[in-house]
C-alpha cells in the first residue's frame, strides 16, 4: 500500500507540514515487540483500558468495560491522511445520564510500521465521560475520532503524544448539541512528528468547546495543529489556547479557526496561541483566524512568539536561581496554561510529569 | 438599555442610510474623445501600448517577457472573494483621451477633463495656489486619466529641489537609468498573476526620485480616474528615496458608474535608502458596484515597498472605501537594519462589496520595527476580511512588531475575517498581535445621544473614533475627504 497522493506545502491547510517521512514509513514492517511498561495513570477510579498494537487490540492486556470494538461511520473522504482510514475501531456509546466506571484510557502502542484506526465517542443527554489516549512507539499512527455530543452530554478528551519517533496524524470530528461540553486537550512531548486536524462544530443552543495544548519540540520535529471551531447556533463559548515550545531545528505551526455562523449571535470565543523560541535555528508559525457571520458576538485572539521574559529571568536570577533552573521554571508556567484545563487530577498531573521530563531532558 | 423596538427601528433607519450611502457621488462619466488600443489582449497589445509610448526597446522587451509570463500563471484563488470569471479579451488595456494634452498646469487642460477634477473636488489646493492665494499648502499633482497622464504640476519648483516628479512614461523617455535600474526590482514581473499582467500592459503611473538628503518640498499626490467603458487601468508607480531624503506620496482613484465591472491592476514599487522615509497615503474610492452587486471595480493591487537602507521607514496608510472587490496588501520588505514598516489601514465595505486586504512585513534586518493597525468596518451585505503575514528570519535580531486588527460590524448580513499569518526564525523577536470583533455597543451609543447627537451623528462620531487612530496617520487634505467618506457610508448604520 501507498499513498497515492499527499498534499504539497502549497495547499493551504498543509502549507507549514511535512509529510515526507510517511511513504517510507507506510513501506516498513512492524516489529511487534511491545514494551511490558506502559505509561497507564494511576487513579483512584478505575475504568476500561485499552491497548492497541499497530491498530490491532491487544485483548490480553485490556479491558473493555463500557468500550466496543465495531464499525464506526465516518467519512473522512475530504482528508489526505484520514481517508486511510478503515471502518472497524473503539466505540464509546453512552445512554442518557450515564457515566462510564473511571477513566477511560487507551493507548496506542507503533512498532514501526503505519496503523490506520477510527474511534467514536457517543454521549446522549447528560452523559459524562472522561478519555485518555497515549500514544508512544515510532511508527505511523494515523487516528479519526467521530464524536457526537447530544444536549447537556461532558465530554473530556486528553491525549498525549510521547511515541520516540515516526509520525501520529489525529484527525477530530466533533458536533456539539445544547449545552454541551467538550475539552479536548493535547499534549505533545515525544520524539516524533505530529499532524493535528479538528474540526469541532457547536451545533446546539450554548455548547461549550475547548481546544488546545502545548506543543513541544526540538531536533527536527515537526508539530502542526489546525483546528476549526465552528459555531452554528447562539450563545456559544469556545476557548482555543495553545503553546508551542521550539528548541534546536524544530517547527511548531498552530492554525486556528473560530468561525460564526450567519446568526450565531452572542458567541464568544477566545484564541490565545503563543510561541516560545528556544533557539535560534527553531520556527514558529500561528494563524489565529476568525471568521465572523454574525454581528452580536464577542471574539478576539491574542497571538505572541518570542523568547523566554528577559525581566522575569533576571528576576529569578537576582533571587539566586540559577539560569537553567530559571529558564526551565519559566518554561514549564508557560507550558502549563494549555494542560491545567485538564479535569482529573491524576491526568494532569501525569501530563504535567511528561512535560516537565520533556523540558528536562534537553 | 434600549427596546427591541427601538432596535428594529434604527435597523431600518441603517438601511436608510445604507440605501443613501450606495448612491455614489463621483459616478459620472464625462465625454472626452478617446483613442483606444484594440479590444483584447496579446501581444500586439503590449507592443501597441510599447510604441504609443515611444517606448525604447528594452521597455517593449520586458513587457513581453512579462506577457509570456503571464499566460502560465493561474489567477489566486486563496482570498475570501467570490468574483466572477474575467475575460481579460474583453477590455481595452489602453484608453487616451483624444488631444493629448501637452500642458504645464490644469488651466491648460482640456475644459471636460477638467470639470471632471472639479466634479471629484480633489485639485482644491492646486486652483487655490493658481487663484493665487496667500499660504496655500502646496500639493503637487500628477492626474491619471484612464491610461494617460494628463497634468503633472509644479514640475518646475520639484525641479529646483532635485525632485524628478513625472509620469512614469515621461521617466522612460527622460530617466531610463533610473527607471531601468529600479523597475520590477521590488516587485519583480513574475511576482503574481495581477503584477504580471500589470507589468506587460502598465500604462502610465508615477515616477519620483528624491535626490540625497532632501525633503520633498510638497506632498506629492497622483489621483487615478477610470473614464472610458470596459477599460482597464494599469498604473505602475515607483518612488526612489536616496539617502536621507523624505517624501510623502497622497494618491486617489474613483471611476464612473458602469454596470459592468471594470479592472484595475496597479503595481506600486517603493524604495527607501539609507535613512530614507516615504510616507504613502492612499484614499481608494472606486466605484463599489450597486446595492445588488452590480458593476464596480476589481481593484487587484500589488504593493510593495524595500527599506533597504539602515534606519530606512515606509508608512503605509489606506482608507478603503470604494470597488466592487479589493484584493490589496501593501508590504516591506524590512531588509535594511533598524529599519521601520509601518501599515494604517481602514477598510469600509458596504452593500455587496468585498474587500481582502492586509499586509506583509517580511523582517530580514537586525533591529527592524513594524506595527500594523487595521481596522475593517463591515455593513450590508459585505465580506471584510484582513489578511495579513509577518515574517522574521533567522538572522533578523531583535525584531519588534505589533498587530492589532479590529473588526466592526454594522448588521447582521455582514462578515468580518481576520486571517493573520506569523513566520518566526529567530527568538530575538518579541512579537504580538491582537484582534477584536465587536459592534457598536448599545451604551456608547445611549451615551452619545444622551448628549443631544442624533443618531446618524452618534454613530458617524463612533465609527469615526474606531478608525482614529488611522485617520491620524493622513495628511490633512486627506484625513478631512476619509473622513466625510466614512461619514457618507455610515450616517445611522447600526446594527
Amino acid at each position: 500500500m501507498s499513498l497515492l497522493e499527499l498534499p504539497s506545502a502549497r495547499d493551504e491547510n498543509w502549507r507549514w507540514s511535512d509529510l515526507s517521512a510517511l511513504p517510507a514509513i507506510l513501506d516498513r514492517q512492524p516489529s511487534g515487540t511491545v514494551p511490558e511498561a506502559l505509561p497507564w495513570i494511576e487513579c483512584t477510579r478505575e475504568g476500561p483500558r485499552l491497548l492497541f498494537v499497530d491498530g490491532k487490540l491487544a485483548a490480553e492486556r485490556s479491558n473493555l468495560g463500557t468500550v466496543e470494538i465495531g464499525m464506526v461511520d465516518a467519512d473522512p473522504a475530504d482528508h489526505a491522511l484520514a481517508k486511510q482510514i478503515g471502518r472497524e475501531g473503539w466505540r464509546l456509546r453512552l445512554a442518557q445520564d450515564h457515566a462510564p466506571q473511571g477513566l477511560v484510557q487507551i493507548i496506542h502502542v507503533s512498532t514501526g510500521a503505519a496503523d490506520h484506526l477510527p474511534a467514536q465517542i457517543e454521549l446522549d443527554v447528560d452523559a459524562q465521560a472522561s478519555v485518555v489516549e497515549t500514544y508512544v512507539g515510532e511508527g505511523w499512527i494515523n487516528r479519526l475520532a467521530q464524536i457526537r455530543l447530544f444536549k447537556g452530554a461532558r465530554l473530556m478528551l486528553s491525549r498525549r503524544l510521547l511515541g520516540a519517533g515516526g509520525y501520529v496524524s489525529i484527525t477530530d470530528r466533533a458536533s456539539v448539541g445544547e449545552g454541551a461540553s467538550l475539552t479536548v486537550t493535547t499534549l505533545a512531548a515525544g520524539g516524533g512528528d505530529t499532524r493535528l486536524d479538528g474540526r469541532i462544530v457547536l451545533a446546539g443552543l450554548g455548547a461549550f468547546a475547548e481546544a488546545g495544548g502545548a506543543l513541544l519540540g526540538r531536533t527536527k520535529q515537526r508539530h502542526d495543529a489546525n483546528l476549526v471551531i465552528r459555531h452554528e447556533q447562539p450563545s456559544g463559548m469556545s476557548r482555543q489556547v495553545w503553546r508551542s515550545v521550539a528548541d534546536q531545528q524544530a517547527t511548531c505551526s498552530v492554525a486556528a479557526r473560530v468561525e460564526v455562523a450567519r446568526g450565531a449571535q452572542k458567541t464568544d470565543g477566545v484564541q490565545s496561541l503563543k510561541g516560545l523560541l528556544l533557539a535560534r535555528t527553531a520556527s514558529i508559525n500561528a494563524k489565529p483566524e476568525l471568521e465572523i457571520f454574525a454581528d452580536d458576538v464577542k471574539c478576539a485572539h491574542g497571538a505572541t512568539v518570542g523568547e523566554l521574559d528577559r525581566n522575569a529571568l533576571f528576576y529569578l536570577a537576582s533571587r539566586g536561581v540559577p539560569q537553567p533552573e530559571a529558564q526551565a521554571l519559566l518554561t514549564q508556567a508557560f507550558v502549563t496554561d494549555a494542560i491545567e484545563r485538564i479535569g482529573e487530577e491524576a491526568v494532569r498531573e501525569a501530563f504535567h510529569a511528561n512535560a516537565v521530563t520533556w523540558l528536562g531532558a534537553a | 438599555m434600549t427596546a427591541p423596538e427601538d432596535i428594529s427601528v434604527r435597523n431600518r433607519e441603517a438601511q436608510e442610510a445604507v440605501d443613501r450611502a450606495s448612491t455614489y457621488e463621483w459616478g459620472f462619466s464625462s465625454d472626452i474623445e478617446q483613442e483606444f488600443a484594440p479590444k483584447g489582449l496579446n501581444e500586439d497589445t503590449a507592443r501597441f501600448i510599447s510604441a504609443k509610448k515611444k517606448e525604447p526597446q528594452w521597455m517593449l522587451d520586458w513587457r513581453l517577457k512579462a506577457f509570456r509570463k503571464w499566460k502560465e500563471l493561474q489567477a489566486p484563488n486563496w482570498a475570501k472573494l467570490n468574483i466572477a470569471p474575467i475575460d481579460y479579451q474583453d477590455a481595452f488595456y489602453y484608453a487616451e483621451p483624444k488631444q493629448k494634452p501637452t500642458i504645464a498646469s490644469l488651466d491648460e487642460l482640456d475644459p471636460e477633463i477638467r470639470r471632471t477634477y472639479e466634479k471629484l473636488g480633489i485639485p482644491i489646493e492646486e486652483q487655490k495656489v493658481l487663484a493665487g492665494v496667500e499660504g496655500a499648502r502646496k500639493v503637487a499633482v500628477d492626474a491619471v486619466f484612464d491610461s494617460v497622464s494628463v497634468a503633472t504640476t509644479f514640475r518646475e519648483e520639484l525641479k529646483r529641489a532635485g525632485v524628478i516628479f513625472l509620469s512614469i512614461s515621461e521617466a522612460v523617455r527622460e530617466h531610463p537609468e533610473l527607471v531601468r535600474k529600479w523597475l520590477g526590482k521590488v516587485v519583480p514581473i513574475h511576482d503574481n498573476y495581477f503584477a504580471t499582467l500589470n507589468s506587460a500592459v502598465f500604462s502610465d503611473g508615477t515616477f519620483v526620485y528624491i535626490p540625497e538628503g532632501v525633503r520633498c518640498p510638497m506632498e506629492l499626490s497622483t489621483y487615478f480616474r477610470i473614464n472610458a467603458a470596459n477599460t482597464g487601468q494599469f498604473e505602475r508607480t515607483l518612488i526612489i528615496a536616496e539617502k536621507g531624503s523624505y517624501v510623502s506620496y497622497l494618491e486617489g482613484c474613483t471611476a464612473p458608474m458602469r454596470d459592468e465591472n471594470q479592472l484595475h491592476a496597479a503595481v506600486v514599487e517603493l524604495v527607501a535608502l539609507d535613512d530614507a522615509e516615504i510616507k504613502y497615503s492612499t484614499v481608494q474610492n472606486w466605484y463599489p458596484g450597486d446595492a445588488e452587486g452590480k458593476g464596480g471595480i476589481y481593484n487587484f493591487v500589488t504593493k510593495r515597498a524595500l527599506c533597504q537602507g539602515k534606519n530606512s521607514k515606509v508608512s503605509w496608510t489606506q482608507v478603503e472605501t470604494g470597488s466592487a472587490v479589493t484584493w490589496k496588501y501593501p508590504s516591506c520588505v524590512l531588509a535594511g537594519e533598524n529599519s521601520v514598516g509601518e501599515f494604517y489601514s481602514v477598510a469600509l465595505t458596504n452593500n455587496r462589496q468585498q474587500a481582502d486586504t492586509g499586509t506583509k512585513m517580511i523582517h530580514l534586518g537586525k533591529g527592524s520595527r513594524s506595527t500594523i493597525v487595521s481596522k475593517g468596518i463591515s455593513a450590508g451585505r459585505s465580506d471584510n476580511t484582513y489578511r495579513g503575514l509577518v515574517r522574521v528570519g533567522p538572522t533578523a535580531e531583535n525584531v519588534r512588531n505589533y498587530t492589532q486588527c479590529d473588526s466592526l460590524l454594522l448588521g447582521d448580513q455582514c462578515g468580518a475575517h481576520t486571517v493573520p499569518y506569523i513566520e518566526v526564525r529567530n527568538p530575538t523577536a518579541q512579537i504580538e498581535h491582537e484582534a477584536t470583533t465587536s459592534k457598536i455597543s448599545d451604551d456608547q451609543l445611549f451615551y452619545a445621544m444622551s448628549r443631544g447627537l442624533s443618531q446618524e451623528d452618534a454613530v458617524a462620531l463612533i465609527v469615526n473614533g474606531f478608525a482614529r487612530e488611522v485617520l491620524q496617520q493622513l495628511p490633512m487634505e486627506f484625513a478631512v475627504e476619509a473622513q466625510k467618506l466614512l461619514g457618507i457610508s455610515l450616517e445611522g448604520s447600526v446594527g
